[in-house]
């Protein structure tokens, strides 16, 4: 099918339309396309245009907070490539990996809105992460216990989960990776 | 030889085999992992140094410990060429990109297809025929294992495997399955279809990608989600689906054949007939065509012709495998009287071969 505006180039996008009631369908070409409709952009192998879906939804949080306007302005920064949160929602795409540490408070609702309500792995693991990962996840068993301990006055043992915790602490920090535990 | 003999003996690629599970209706199975390397800026904003140094990383994970990988680099490649792998799902659009620093290391098969440098770092590719969901996984899992081993990852304990675009975040998994579904299509049910899988999590398309019509009656399913489903959840969902568009297209076609079929019968023969003998042909009408005959095949009403004749055709009636077979640049009017020469030839030569072993 060749382009309903400029019938040259092989019509590859269809656009549907709709004004006062009625439906219009147009097949138009990427070149045609990309001049009525600016904001497509390129979504890759993409189902959906993110882009325009998280800008939208900046835009409906700007407009919520009409009465502080400075909250939404560049948002947290990558201090490793200089994305701001702001131009990451309009791109739609990230610019290093780092920006997931910098954005990290921002990212569970960006996740719910793209990933269907999701927000944390719980896929494959990389081998030389698993350590780590476990560590994490017997730290945060292990204050458990110590509050168990606390809670029933049992301080001796509580000193000996404490002091345990602090090994592995040191053990991951000492894997180079800094360690939010909370 | 004959032109198309010569022709074909280059250009097939395992995975438009007929073989493999379901393969009436399932043409193909593709699995792609997204990673990246820690340190580096994504490939929308990095460095020609930063492409450079990925590249090399990635490729001599690869390339040093066995040769059944080659390593080629697009801006080596001629932009036909490139069209080609394009064609063969091989490599996205966007890595034959060349204003951009991109390559792909291709096992020798070309079931395995390792891009470099796209919209993530590393993007592995596994395609198989038919339906092999969790085996073609396996094989890229295992890539995956041999990459990791050498490389440093971003991951992140919270969001798992990082991308550069937060739809691939997490498992960085998308599973695909490219489905035949004439009679569904014919019986009007592909847009109630579409509907319920996107309520899934789960998307159906054409298979050329977004926004494409189905070409030929030929989709695409694969998943949405990416985070917060393990691996094999996500496979097993997208499995259980297809398991059931298998058996509603099945159903469809009985149901056809049962009530129209006179109808449905000439309708084949004449698509066969358009193949057989028409001297200019457009990809849409080749495409509507090829899928009813391959149809027809699948149900007895057309013998003799090996279905993975119609799997082929559908991929070297596209533009840069027409000119590829034509050896020179075609204008789109020139295209469609090559495509018609190309689809007449390599029919002919089915029957050619039924001939032979008839004497």
């Amino acid at each position: 099918m060749i382009c309903d505006h400029c019938h040259e180039r092989p019509a590859s996008v269809v656009v549907t339309q709709s004004k006062n009631g009625k439906t219009q369908e147009r097949h138009l070409c990427d070149v045609c396309a990309a001049h009525f409709h600016p904001f497509q952009g390129d979504f890759g192998n993409d189902p959906f245009g993110i882009q325009q879906f998280l800008s939208n939804w900046i835009v409906g949080a700007a407009a919520q907070q009409a009465g502080r306007p400075q909250t939404v302005e560049e948002g947290a920064e990558c201090p490793t490539c200089g994305l701001t949160f702001k131009r990451f929602l309009e791109r739609g795409k990230f610019g290093c990996p780092d920006c997931y540490s910098a954005f990290r408070e921002e990212l569970p609702q960006v996740f719910r809105k793209v990933q269907n309500g999701h927000v944390e792995h719980t896929g494959k693991v990389p081998e030389s992460f698993s350590g780590r990962v476990a560590a994490e996840r017997k730290i945060a068993e292990l204050r458990g216990l110590m509050q168990e301990a606390i809670g029933s006055e049992e301080f001796e043992e509580a000193a000996r989960v404490r002091d345990e915790i602090r090994q592995l602490e040191r053990s991951l920090a000492e894997g180079g990776d800094q360690v939010d535990l909370d | 030889m004959t032109s198309i003999e010569k022709f074909l003996q280059n250009a097939v690629t395992p995975w438009m085999g007929s073989r493999g599970e379901h393969s009436d209706i399932v043409l193909s199975t593709r699995i792609r992992l997204a990673r990246n390397l820690a340190g580096h800026r994504f490939p929308l904003d990095f460095s020609r140094e930063e492409a450079e140094d990925v590249e090399r990383q990635a490729a001599a994970v690869l390339t040093g410990e066995d040769n059944s990988f080659s390593c080629i680099p697009m801006d080596s490649m001629p932009a036909l060429k490139r069209q080609v792998l394009v064609e063969k799902h091989l490599i996205s659009p966007q890595l034959a990109d060349p204003e951009r620093p991109g390559t792909v290391i291709l096992s020798d098969d070309e079931s395995i297809s390792i891009m470099i440098n796209e919209e993530d770092h590393i993007r592995i590719q596994v395609i198989y025929p038919g339906l092999h969901l969790m085996e073609a996984y396996e094989q890229a899992d295992e890539l995956d294992d041999r990459l990791e081993a050498k490389l440093p990852y971003a991951f992140d304990g919270d969001f798992g495997y990082i991308t550069s675009c937060p739809t691939n975040t997490g498992t960085g998994l998308r599973a695909s399955v490219m489905l035949h579904l004439p009679a569904l299509s014919m019986t009007n049910n592909m847009g109630r279809i579409a509907q319920a899988v996107s309520r899934l999590g789960m998307v159906v398309r054409g298979s050329y990608g977004e926004g494409s019509d189905a070409l030929g009656n030929v989709y695409q399913v694969s998943n949405q989600i990416t985070l917060g489903k393990s691996e094999r959840d996500i496979l097993k969902d997208l499995l259980d689906l297809t398991e059931r568009l298998i058996e509603q297209e099945e159903r469809a076609r009985r149901a056809l054949l049962e009530r129209t079929s006179v109808k449905l019968e000439d309708r084949i023969w004449r698509s066969y007939g358009i193949l057989s003998n028409a001297r200019v042909l457009a990809t849409d009408e080749a495409a509507t065509r090829l899928s009813d005959v391959r149809l027809g095949i699948d149900l007895g009403i057309i013998e003799g012709v090996d279905v993975s004749v119609l799997n082929e055709l559908m991929i070297f009636m596209q533009p840069a495998f027409l000119q590829q077979f034509a050896g020179e640049t075609l204008q789109p009017g020139e295209r469609d009287v090559f495509r018609a020469k190309l689809i007449r030839e390599r029919i002919g030569m089915e029957r050619g071969m039924e001939d032979k072993t008839e004497e």
